[in-house]
């Protein structure tokens, strides 16, 4: 068995199956560990994730190590799939550790339909989505809305949508804090991001976002599953998008202003983009109070998404979306950064956690589980391909211990636009996909379906079956696209 | 001199060289338009752009930025950038222009945010040398 691998330079020594962890050494304040089979480990190896962890580990205040989930590859400042728990008191927080799209996440609705109902209907459906649901560059969004409209979304998140008709309340039982942050202030948004939010309401974006209808092909615990209300081949809907315009300006508001206030943090660290404010300065609180916002924003616009796939599903199955069970199953934030109680060598601490394109996965028993999930555990939403599976989890037992509570978000790239474009052509894959494995794909441009090529992801199962070893997530059962639509 | 689109695992890079320091950031700005799309019809009205900053990687920031908020709000593709860039009293300042062309007019894929990410600006011999990581 291998116990120490070497890439670029930073060597990794196994602790065990599937957590290799780089030694504190230099500059770091903490180790950094990678879950990855070796398999995985090998891709994560290859870009610059590696040094952007240990990067990350400089962080002030940032508690036990810094986290590389299995689906993790390079962003900026901070990896994408990467996880720190930073203390809230002595620490800092940090726009570049959340990401720019706050609260990109995935949602997924539930129906009663049969693949067997639907087969027949792809067409009409993937177009009839692709016509009501906006998305790409420009695309606006469900509602045009002014600035007054946008701050009442920052504040309220979901209660907005409630009270405009656009939600229900069983909508807000099912989403992660019950769609609204309690600490968002409208106050501390830039009136630049609230102008690029106000006509995107609603809207999808491009790049690898994406509204997928789905048929359950396997299920892997029953008793979980039955309680997701999740039964084999059924119908579901998966949502994948964030605070579009809005939440990347708050980031990029709150890197500059970091910058210009706290230089000297700034200067003691070895990446501009892992720009922090330090825990209790009042930068920090307003960029908390911003995320919350622009967190807010981002389940607004989920929602406004699912209120025309409810609307499109009735109009081509002829039936109200209640009629149609379209509830929802549950909407999971994956770039974001929440104050949260964790036991820390035998004490409770408040610590920031950073989850910069991973999963928050509670297990059964906390009380941020929404009651209906309570017994059984957070559900939890791994989005692969538009080829591949996705996966339903739920947070396994070890996720506090082992990952502040935290696992993978979807599959993670392995190839660059640029290469994906040089080896894929749009309109081939489109064909291959429908006439091969009827999946029905309709985007904005061919050049985004290239980008998005199966080929360019990594395996999901993997990604699936680490997190399932480490027993900080479970696998619940698996889906397979049918319709996908794209900006 | 121009820019060419960098590999990058997730998101998009544009590696850029100019005679002048304005020719440099206008490269910069029109390789944001190619990451978004392949190519671009006439037409279009000019604007123009006005940014401070204290270095030039921040001015570089802010300009790039400030070009991603003039497409959302304009709901327009900057391409054609021309720009100028002066210091003075430890403040650089740019004066920019850009084309304008409809976003209904181009099929166009978003670039989110620019990045701090690896950024160089930076004199190199006799030309003026910038890389920029954009998120997708």
């Amino acid at each position: 068995m291998t116990t120490t691998r070497e890439f670029q330079g930073i060597t990794l020594e196994r602790i065990r199956d599937h957590v290799w962890e780089i030694p504190q050494s230099g500059e770091m304040r903490v180790p950094a560990r990678v879950l990855a089979s070796e398999a995985l480990l090998e891709d994560i190896g290859e870009d610059k994730t590696l040094q952007q962890l240990k990067n990350a580990t400089q962080l002030p205040g940032m508690t036990k190590y810094a986290l590389c989930m299995p689906d993790g590859h390079q962003g900026y400042g901070f990896p994408v799939g990467g996880v720190g728990a930073i203390d809230a008191e002595e620490g800092c927080i940090s726009p570049g550790a959340v990401g720019f799209d706050i609260n990109c996440g995935v949602r997924m609705l539930r129906t009663n339909l049969t693949y067997e109902d639907l087969q027949g209907n792809e067409e009409e459906l993937v177009d009839t989505l692709f016509e009501n649901v906006p998305s790409g560059l420009g695309g606006g969004g469900v509602v045009e809305t002014d600035i007054e409209t946008v701050e009442e979304i920052l504040e309220r998140g979901l209660d907005w949508a409630i009270e405009q008709g656009y939600a229900t309340e069983a909508d807000r039982l099912h989403c992660e804090d019950e769609g609204r942050r309690p600490d968002a202030n409208a106050d501390y948004v830039s009136e630049k991001a609230k102008n690029r939010g106000k006509n995107q309401v609603g809207s999808l974006g491009s790049g690898n976002h994406f509204l997928e209808v789905q048929r359950v092909t396997d299920i892997y615990k029953d008793d979980v599953a039955e309680a997701f209300g999740l039964a084999a081949d059924q119908i579901v809907v998966l949502i994948h998008c964030g605070s579009r315009g809005l939440g990347h300006q708050v980031c990029s508001d709150y890197v500059r202003r970091i910058e210009q206030r706290h230089g000297d943090l700034l200067e003691s660290l070895p990446d501009k983009d892992l720009a922090a404010a330090p825990a209790r300065s009042k930068l920090a609180a307003e960029y908390y109070g911003a995320m919350g916002a622009a967190i807010n924003f981002a389940w607004v616009n989920r929602q406004l998404i699912t209120h025309q796939t409810r609307k499109v599903f009735e109009r081509v199955f002829g039936r109200d979306w209640e009629a149609l069970g379209m509830e929802l199953l549950y909407d999971v934030a994956h770039n974001i950064a929440k104050k949260e109680p964790h036991e820390v060598d035998g004490e409770t601490r408040d610590l920031y956690v950073h989850r910069k394109g991973a999963t928050r996965a509670f297990p059964a028993g906390r009380q941020e589980v929404p009651r209906a999930y309570r017994d059984v555990g957070q559900p939890v939403i791994i989005p692969g391909s538009m080829g591949a599976g996705s996966y339903v989890l739920r947070g396994g037992a070890e996720s506090m211990q082992e990952t502040f509570g935290s696992t993978a978000h979807g599959a993670g790239r392995t190839m660059s636009r640029t290469q994906a474009k040089e080896d894929y052509w749009g309109e081939t894959v489109q064909d291959e996909l429908q006439d091969q494995r009827q999946i029905y794909v309709k985007a904005q441009s061919g050049a985004t379906i290239a980008e998005e090529a199966p080929g360019v992801y990594k395996d999901v199962d993997e990604v699936v079956r680490v997190s399932e070893a480490l027993g900080i997530g479970d696998a619940v059962a698996r889906t397979f696209p049918v319709c996908n639509i794209k900006g | 001199m121009g820019y060419e689109l960098r590999a990058h695992t997730a998101d998009i890079a544009v590696e850029a060289t100019a005679s002048t320091r304005g020719g440099l950031f206008a490269a910069l700005a029109d390789g944001l338009a190619a990451a978004m799309c392949e190519s671009t019809p006439a037409g279009g009205d000019r604007f123009a752009i006005d940014c401070r900053a204290e270095s030039l990687e921040a001015l570089c920031y802010e300009y790039l930025d400030q070009l991603i908020y003039e497409r959302d709000v304009r709901l327009v593709l900057p391409v054609d950038n021309e720009a100028h860039v002066t210091d003075a009293d430890d403040e650089w300042t740019l004066t920019a222009s850009a084309r304008g062309v409809p976003l209904s007019e181009v099929d166009a894929r978003e670039v989110k945010a620019v990045t701090y990410s690896e950024m160089v600006v930076d004199r190199r011999g006799d030309e003026w040398y910038g890389y920029v990581v954009f998120d997708v």
